[in-house]
């Protein structure tokens, strides 16, 4: 199965489609998990993920912007939306009956029917 | 990009492969990282790269159990040449009497041909078998020539004799570095030139442990040759 660092990798560059590359993945990471993601995790998660054939890497164009240097473009495999899917249904099948995994709404809803039935007893 | 902390960055970054090196300096440009920042990433994948080299045996192999044994033990070969060049050869040649020998002479250069085989076939292999870690086998070979050096003291030769398997070592080493394969016929003569070349050894109770610590370096080229010709004909 999966890491987390690699589940959450796949996803950004699923998400980016065509523009999945390094710099690219590594800010869709930091923005939507609040954490910073360092080059050396990145690169080395990638070329691991590559290896177990879940990702594909390719060089892709230079641009100014970036000082005339080449993109690691980065596309996910069959395999790898597979692999990426088994983590999501493992994680979502072990939060069932979690507190967190619940909206907040029922669980007040839950936790007043709870204190209702204490005091009636 | 430019400045004194960039140049640092570009530097380190040489640790790296060319095409990961492009892709990393280009991001690192992207985001608008201070020079700091990118030495510290740029450092630390360097190092997470090595570390992972080392999940293998293959650098375990080249550096312990190759460049350091064998660079103290090939130093002791260097020595014995050079002494048996001192009693048989240099008499000889101050004789001008080069021609009649003896028995003396072939055993000196049965010598100077292992000495050159082990060396060729050890540096050959060290580099074939892990070239991103060569500079660690490559400190393991010259750590223990410093301290033999540093403990050397015969009047009659020079410390430079100790280093005599250096040049053909390094031979070695650039060819397992460029080509990595060699041809089984190639690899089969170097075993049994090596192999045939030890035999003198055999009827005596000479240093035959030291012996096949050196040779095996041939035979696992030969292993090698074998093993990657049969890959070749199934492909």
């Amino acid at each position: 199965m999966l890491g987390e660092f690699e589940y959450l990798l796949i996803t950004a560059a699923a998400g980016l489609g065509d523009a999945a590359y390094g710099a690219a993945i590594r800010e869709e990471i930091a923005a939507t998990t609040g954490r910073k993601c360092s080059i050396g995790a990145l690169y080395t998660t990638i070329e691991r993920l590559e290896m177990k054939g879940l990702l594909k890497t390719w060089m892709g164009d230079a641009t100014p912007q970036r000082g005339g240097r080449a993109k690691r473009m980065v596309r996910v495999t069959a395999k790898g939306v597979l692999a990426a899917r088994d983590f999501y249904e493992a994680v979502t099948r072990v939060s069932r009956g979690a507190s967190w995994a619940t909206n907040r709404t029922s669980l007040k809803n839950r936790i007043a029917l709870t204190n209702r039935s204490e005091t009636a007893v | 990009m430019t400045g004194v902390g960039w140049t640092l960055v570009e530097a380190v970054a040489r640790l790296l492969e060319r095409e990961e090196r492009e892709a990393v300096l280009g991001d690192l440009a992207e985001a608008g990282e201070s020079p700091a920042q990118g030495f510290l990433a740029v450092s630390g994948l360097a190092l997470r790269r090595h570390v992972l080299l080392w999940k293998s045996w293959r650098p375990w192999l080249a550096a312990f159990g190759l460049a350091l044994p064998c660079s103290f033990l090939l130093m002791g070969v260097s020595l014995s040449v050079s002494q048996s060049y001192q009693q048989i050869v240099e008499p000889a040649i101050l004789k001008a009497t080069g021609v009649a020998l003896g028995p003396g002479l072939m055993l000196f250069l049965c010598n100077v041909l292992l000495l050159v085989g082990w060396s060729w076939t050890g540096g050959f292999v060290v580099g074939s078998v892990s070239r991103r870690t060569i500079w660690v086998s490559g400190a393991l070979t010259v750590l223990p020539c410093m301290f033999c050096l540093a403990r050397f003291h015969l009047e009659s030769m020079s410390r430079l004799c100790l280093l005599l398997f250096l040049l053909p070592a390094i031979w070695g080493v650039r060819r397992g570095l460029q080509i990595a394969r060699i041809k089984m016929s190639s690899a089969l003569v170097l075993a049994v030139g090596v192999t045939v070349l030890t035999m003198p050894a055999w009827g005596t109770s000479g240093p035959w442990i030291p012996n096949w610590a050196l040779s095996w370096p041939a035979w696992y080229l030969v292993l090698t040759a074998r093993k990657n010709g049969r890959e070749a004909q199934r492909a």
